[in-house]
């Protein structure tokens, strides 16, 4: 039977902690009995190789270092892998319990965990979840987009992309290059804040409406990233919460909760109507039809208009 | 308690895991099995199968000093301690991601309003912990953000209800029905999902539901105790409202300028149309519910299925019509 895949990762990483001098590849080759077994030279390298890859994913810092003998050896040293002092009460440790729980992404969450354990090891206090004893808070961070996870590693990494983009009305998808600057989660959507290099400004795209796989580029960043990256207020002017205007509608007296949680004013017109004033930026107009013949737009003429020819295409149906 | 998601087996999670383990349990002999999972928020069977792995472990296999620890099913025993030295089950740095993953996490709740303010002090004063101990690993977490919605004033009250097992009175808005509505609640927990509910039992309805806490017009914490029934608390990961199977069927056609609605509602399926739109069928306990849709989609989409709901929006798109040529006139 093969030997599992954490059994080699585990012996490898155990070696090069546990050494002092650097252990040269045949050393180690010698040491790890998945190792022996591999066969060829080359499944062994490539091996070796991944496995290596794989530990500096867990945070493990490998040095390289040349022999006299010209050979290259590994060792991982114990004060560029310890982790330093940290001391956190009982409380603290209950808060990055629960934060360990959010991620619902495979990574973070495994990622999250693997945290909370080397804090664990290091001495972190058995947690009381402040909200364990009813159970009662649960966040979550949902991810369902599958361009997240090398969107991610691209951020992390600093590394240039390309993926196929369908704006919100276009009928075909196009590709666009991308320094990924930064990722955000609003609303349970996430976003991607970058340099696109297509039209030379910086973007904000919807990871729901990237089609197909997230390539990397070769090459560096050609453009500085910005110390802040807004996405929210991008993203809140599209949903249109960054009101610049005020319109004015007649709301019948029972209905449009949410518009009256909005209004600015409201006035009792007594016949079963009631007049508001309310914010008015973009997408108000697509908001307002919802409420079908519960809302009548009185001004601006603008809004009555997009208002009306809205109604007209659902009237024709 | 609900149970644990079975996690497929991860050689790097595993890896990870039994790196810290080895630490752990050198300073703990006789350790508790119980102890160590919950101490590292996995499984008994994951400990077990950790267990089973390192004793294959150890500086050198040819050397024949690998890790002796086994169990007798109860506690974990470690019998050479000494085949790893002491520098050796130092624990170890954070990851860029790890450090990432729990930075991100923690500072995203601390934005929740309504926390309790002693549990976001909690919050900050360990992410300031973390990220001077992670050093130039926390970098990479600026990347990343979270933010939670919430209202903060109903969330404190329902969280302090929950404390207190009080019933609770509300109004609430129902987006479906445009109407607001007075219930009685039984709260069982919050979950924050973007947005952020409160899960309770109905005491109108008799049944679970899940309100959005920006649609609670008013919310009263009661004398009453509260008393939900037992219910098996779901994994509310996928989709607060789960559409069950013998719900009707909707099928809506959307322009490429609809096709926003694919990402809003769960929906069966979603086949491309030629012209770059969308062909979407989905469930609802309540087709009525959906005429805000039709209304909304104007000339970005229709409702094809069923045709009560596709006239019932043409004809308060009709009645809407009338009353603007009514104010024409009068005006």
């Amino acid at each position: 039977m093969a030997i599992a895949k954490a059994e080699r990762l585990m012996n490898l990483a155990l070696c090069l902690l546990g050494t002092r001098r650097p252990l040269s590849k045949r050393e180690l080759r010698e040491s790890i009995e998945a190792y022996l077994e591999a066969g060829s030279d080359d499944s062994f390298n490539r091996m070796f190789e991944r496995d290596k890859d794989d530990l500096r994913e867990l945070g493990l810092v490998i040095e390289t270092v040349e022999n006299l003998d010209g050979d290259t050896g590994y060792l991982a040293r114990r004060d560029s892998n310890r982790l330093p002092p940290i001391t956190l009460d009982a409380e603290e440790a209950a808060a990055l319990g629960l934060a360990a729980k959010v991620w619902q992404q495979a990574r973070l969450a495994g990622a999250a965990s693997g945290a909370l354990q080397k804090l664990r090891a290091a001495g972190l206090p058995e947690d009381v979840d402040p909200y364990g004893a009813h159970g009662a808070l649960e966040p979550r961070i949902p991810v369902h987009e599958a361009a997240f996870e090398p969107l991610m590693l691209a951020c992390r990494d600093r590394r240039p992309v390309v993926f196929d983009y369908r704006k919100a009305n276009a009928a075909q998808p196009e590709s666009r290059h991308v320094e990924p600057w930064a990722l955000e989660c609003w609303r349970g959507h996430w976003y991607l804040a970058g340099w696109d290099r297509d039209r030379g400004a910086e973007r904000v795209f919807r990871l729901s409406r990237i089609t197909g796989k997230v390539r990397s580029r070769g090459g560096r960043f050609t453009v500085p990233v910005p110390d802040v990256v807004t996405v929210r207020e991008t993203v809140a002017s599209w949903a249109g919460e960054t009101a610049d205007r005020s319109a004015r509608i007649r709301l019948r007296s029972d209905a449009g909760y949410p518009l009256r949680a909005k209004a600015t004013a409201v006035r009792e017109l007594g016949d079963g109507w009631d007049e508001l004033e309310i914010p008015y930026g973009h997408g108000l107009d697509a908001w307002l039809v919802e409420f079908g013949p519960d809302v009548v737009v009185l001004e601006p003429a603008e809004l009555r208009a997009d208002v009306v020819d809205r109604l007209r295409a659902v009237a024709k149906g | 308690m609900a149970g644990k998601p079975v996690r497929p087996v991860n050689a790097i999670d595993q890896t990870r895991r039994m790196l810290s383990l080895v630490t752990y349990l050198r300073e703990r002999p006789g350790a508790r099995i119980e102890d160590v999972a919950r101490a590292f928020g996995i499984t008994e069977d994951e400990l077990v199968s950790d267990l089973d792995v390192l004793p294959m472990c150890g500086t050198s296999f040819r050397g024949g000093d690998l890790l002796d620890i086994d169990t007798d099913g109860e506690r974990i025993w470690w019998h050479n301690p000494a085949a790893l030295g002491a520098e050796a089950a130092e624990p170890l740095r954070l990851a860029a991601d790890e450090a990432t993953a729990l930075l991100v996490a923690a500072r995203a709740v601390a934005t929740l309003p309504g926390l309790r303010e002693s549990d976001r002090q909690a919050l900050l004063r360990a992410t300031a912990k973390v990220e001077t101990a992670a050093g130039e690993a926390a970098g990479a977490s600026a990347r990343l953000s979270v933010t939670f919605e919430s209202e903060g004033g109903v969330f404190a009250d329902v969280d302090r209800a929950i404390a207190e097992r009080r019933r609770l009175w509300i109004r609430y808005y129902s987006p479906a029905r445009d109407e607001v509505t007075e219930r009685e609640i039984d709260p069982i927990r919050l979950v924050s999902v973007g947005h952020t509910y409160v899960e309770a039992w109905c005491r109108r309805s008799e049944a679970r539901r899940t309100f959005r806490l920006d649609r609670v017009a008013e919310i009263k914490i009661l004398d009453e105790p509260s008393a939900p029934p037992e219910v098996e608390l779901r994994d509310l990961s996928e989709a607060l409202v789960q559409p069950a199977a013998e719900d009707p069927e909707v099928v809506v056609e959307v322009a490429p300028g609809g096709r926003w609605v694919a990402e809003y509602y769960p929906h069966d399926s979603a086949d491309e149309l030629p012209d770059g739109g969308l062909r979407i069928t989905l469930r609802t306990p309540d087709p009525a519910s959906l005429r805000r849709l039709a209304l909304r989609l104007g000339r970005d989409g229709r409702i094809v299925e069923p045709s009560e709901l596709s006239e019932s929006a043409r004809q308060a798109a009709r009645e809407a019509l009338a009353a603007y040529h009514g104010a024409e006139a009068a005006g």
